[in-house]
């Protein structure tokens, strides 16, 4: 690994763990193992580190969904969805400092006056969004997915899902236990009840 | 003809005036309550619920219902559509909702000073003088409230709003009611066939708003030659998403020829570049035997938000230009085993991009000139001022820079 992303990976640890305002660029360089020199020599500021980690992140989010539904194929829309929240819930707890990061309120904030921070965060979740929608808008055309507005439901399961990822994080419950419930919930919310399964 | 729309404070004997005005004119009097009871009964919300539109007070609930805002979007629709009409006075709150642009509407603000409303308001509750600055004080909160929500204004009573301010303290009721009149009958005031189109976007506009707040949004919406625009007053990371889904439901209603989205003033303009600067830090490498020089010069440099990595010898300095890809490039001559200078053919010849600044103690002339000939940046004695070393390396960042740059605009 480049000394540049050996950096990148412990920062993300780091922001994800301390926050931005807790984490120094010398902690950065002494976790890394690397001079200071060597960090400000790769990035500029502590913003710049920052905005390197969330690139980082949003570019390796959007590689793993491509790669995973880039070749899977579904029986039908309600199947796909059962999959994309497995999917989420999969790569939350694979990734966990990459949710972390995310379910921490400076990204929001700093994304107020920060185009490019905006921008990328805008990539995370359209990304996240995505999926669920086309789900939901290929189980309409298939006949397993109700009447509904996929737009406005993907958004509603994203922030449910997200929420079993925090509660996960933050150890307010074992949300292992909440899988199956949450799967048929999602299921029973989207599901054509008319259709003959 | 023309449309009269009255502002008016409590306790400023707006109701005699407009009566008169009313009389004299022959026009037809519509006021609030009665935009207030249509508005209810097209949209199915109670009237006390529509009525909480002109209230300061807002429900903790209605950021999720979002209840205020519909609220306003139907008694916008009501009063669009009362404006194929002529020869109507509109007095009351509600024609603060009709935009500028309709330039047959003649906008009136009836108001006095405190000291005169103090006093009509004690005759007329027969109330302490202490209970009438409260009862005012509520009035003038509520319509300070709904100026802010419609207009953006803090003050109800800013001139800017209105085209004629009437000081009923100042001037007798006679006097008010010929002013107003005159006014109305103005050529300024009326209608043409630019104000008519304004009419047909206000009301394209009022049609946009109510389905949008319908769907559970708020935005503001406003309209010209039917097309629709959309201003978007909040931070939303999702921009592109809610663009899309209020595009959607705007498109739908008829009449309308295209739609337009935007960010709100001092949310995220999606079209504009923050100014942040994220051009990368100068990349450079330090070459030199002498380490606590290096160190030294190294830290110096962070000091000037440059980065730097260090190498203590040639064959080294050789392996890191292809590991860490530096920009600059500053090199010591002499040095064990593989020299500057042939430190520098090596570089030239695999990676010309980079700019080499020769950083020496005990260089000759024949050094130098070696040294440019073989494409060195500069060419520099120690010990060097660190201000002529930061500027030079400024030169050598800006060259590399304008190269990318030119690489880009050929691609």
């Amino acid at each position: 690994m480049s000394r540049k992303k050996e950096i990148l990976k412990t920062a993300t640890l780091l922001f994800a763990t301390n926050g931005f305002k807790e984490t120094s660029m010398a902690e950065v360089a002494k976790a890394s193992n690397v001079a200071s020199a060597t960090i400000f020599y790769h990035f500029n500021t502590k913003d710049d580190l920052f905005l390197s980690v969330l690139s980082n992140v949003k570019d390796s989010i959007l590689e793993e969904f491509s790669h995973y539904f880039g070749e899977k194929k579904f029986a039908s829309g309600l199947e796909m969805l059962d999959a994309s929240v497995s999917f989420y819930l999969y790569l939350a707890g694979s990734k966990t400092e990459w949710f972390l990061l995310l379910h921490r309120y400076y990204p929001y904030k700093l994304a107020e006056e920060n185009e490019i921070c905006r921008r990328y965060l805008e990539d995370i979740y359209n990304c996240f969004v995505d999926i669920f929608e086309k789900a939901l808008s290929e189980g309409q055309s298939d006949g397993s997915v109700r009447e509904l507005s996929p737009r406005k439901t993907a958004l509603v399961i994203l922030s449910t899902v997200d929420g079993i990822v925090r509660f996960k994080n933050c150890n307010l419950y074992d949300a292992g236990a909440l899988y199956n419930e949450l799967i048929a919930c999602i299921r029973q919310m989207a599901a054509n009840q008319n259709q003959k399964q | 003809m023309s449309i009269i729309t009255i502002m008016s404070g409590a306790y400023c004997n707006s109701e005699t005036v407009i009566q008169k005005c009313a009389a004299q004119t022959g026009f037809r009097r519509i006021d609030d309550p009665m935009i207030v009871a249509e508005a209810a009964r097209i949209s199915g919300i109670s009237d006390r619920k529509i009525q909480g539109a002109f209230s300061a007070k807002t429900s903790i609930f209605n950021q999720f219902t979002h209840e205020k805002e519909r609220s306003i979007a139907y008694l916008r629709l009501v009063l669009a559509g009362m404006l194929d009409a002529d020869d109507l006075i509109i007095d009351g709150l509600t024609g603060l909702l009709i935009p500028d642009t309709i330039s047959h509407v003649l906008r009136v603000c009836i108001i006095a000073d405190m000291k005169y409303r103090l006093l009509a308001a004690q005759q007329q509750e027969k109330v302490s003088e202490k209970e009438a600055a409260a009862l005012i004080r509520r009035q003038d909160e509520n319509i300070a409230a709904w100026t802010g929500a419609v207009r953006g204004a803090t003050d109800p009573w800013e001139p800017a709003l209105y085209d004629i301010m009437i000081p009923t303290d100042k001037i007798s009721d006679s006097e008010a009611v010929a002013l107003i009149t005159q006014h109305a009958a103005s050529e300024v005031v009326r209608r043409t066939g630019r104000s008519r189109q304004a009419v047909s976007d206000f009301q394209l506009a009022a049609r946009a708003g109510e389905a949008l707040a319908n769907a559970g949004h708020n935005v503001a919406t406003s309209a010209k030659n039917a097309t629709v625009r959309i201003t978007i007053n909040k931070h939303v990371m999702l921009l592109s998403r809610l663009e899309e889904e209020l595009k959607e439901i705007v498109m739908k209603i008829s009449g309308v020829a295209a739609v337009e989205t935007g960010v709100g003033e001092n949310f995220h303009q999606p079209d504009i570049y923050r100014k942040y600067d994220f051009q990368m830090p100068a990349k450079i490498l330090l070459v030199d035997d002498e380490r606590e020089f290096v160190q030294t010069l190294s830290e110096r440099l962070i000091m000037r938000d440059m980065g730097s990595a260090v190498a203590y010898d040639g064959e080294s300095a050789l392996s890191m230009v292809d590991e860490e890809e530096p920009e600059v490039m500053i090199l010591d001559l002499k040095m064990p085993g593989i020299d500057g200078i042939e430190v520098l053919r090596k570089v030239k010849q695999t990676r010309p991009d980079i700019e080499v600044i020769i950083l020496t103690g005990h260089g000759s002339e024949a050094d130098r000139q070696i040294c440019m000939e073989l494409g060195a940046f500069a060419y520099l004695h120690k010990p060097v001022d660190i201000d002529v070393l930061s500027k030079t390396l400024k030169a050598a960042n800006e060259k590399v820079q304008k190269k990318g740059d030119g690489l880009k605009a050929e691609g």
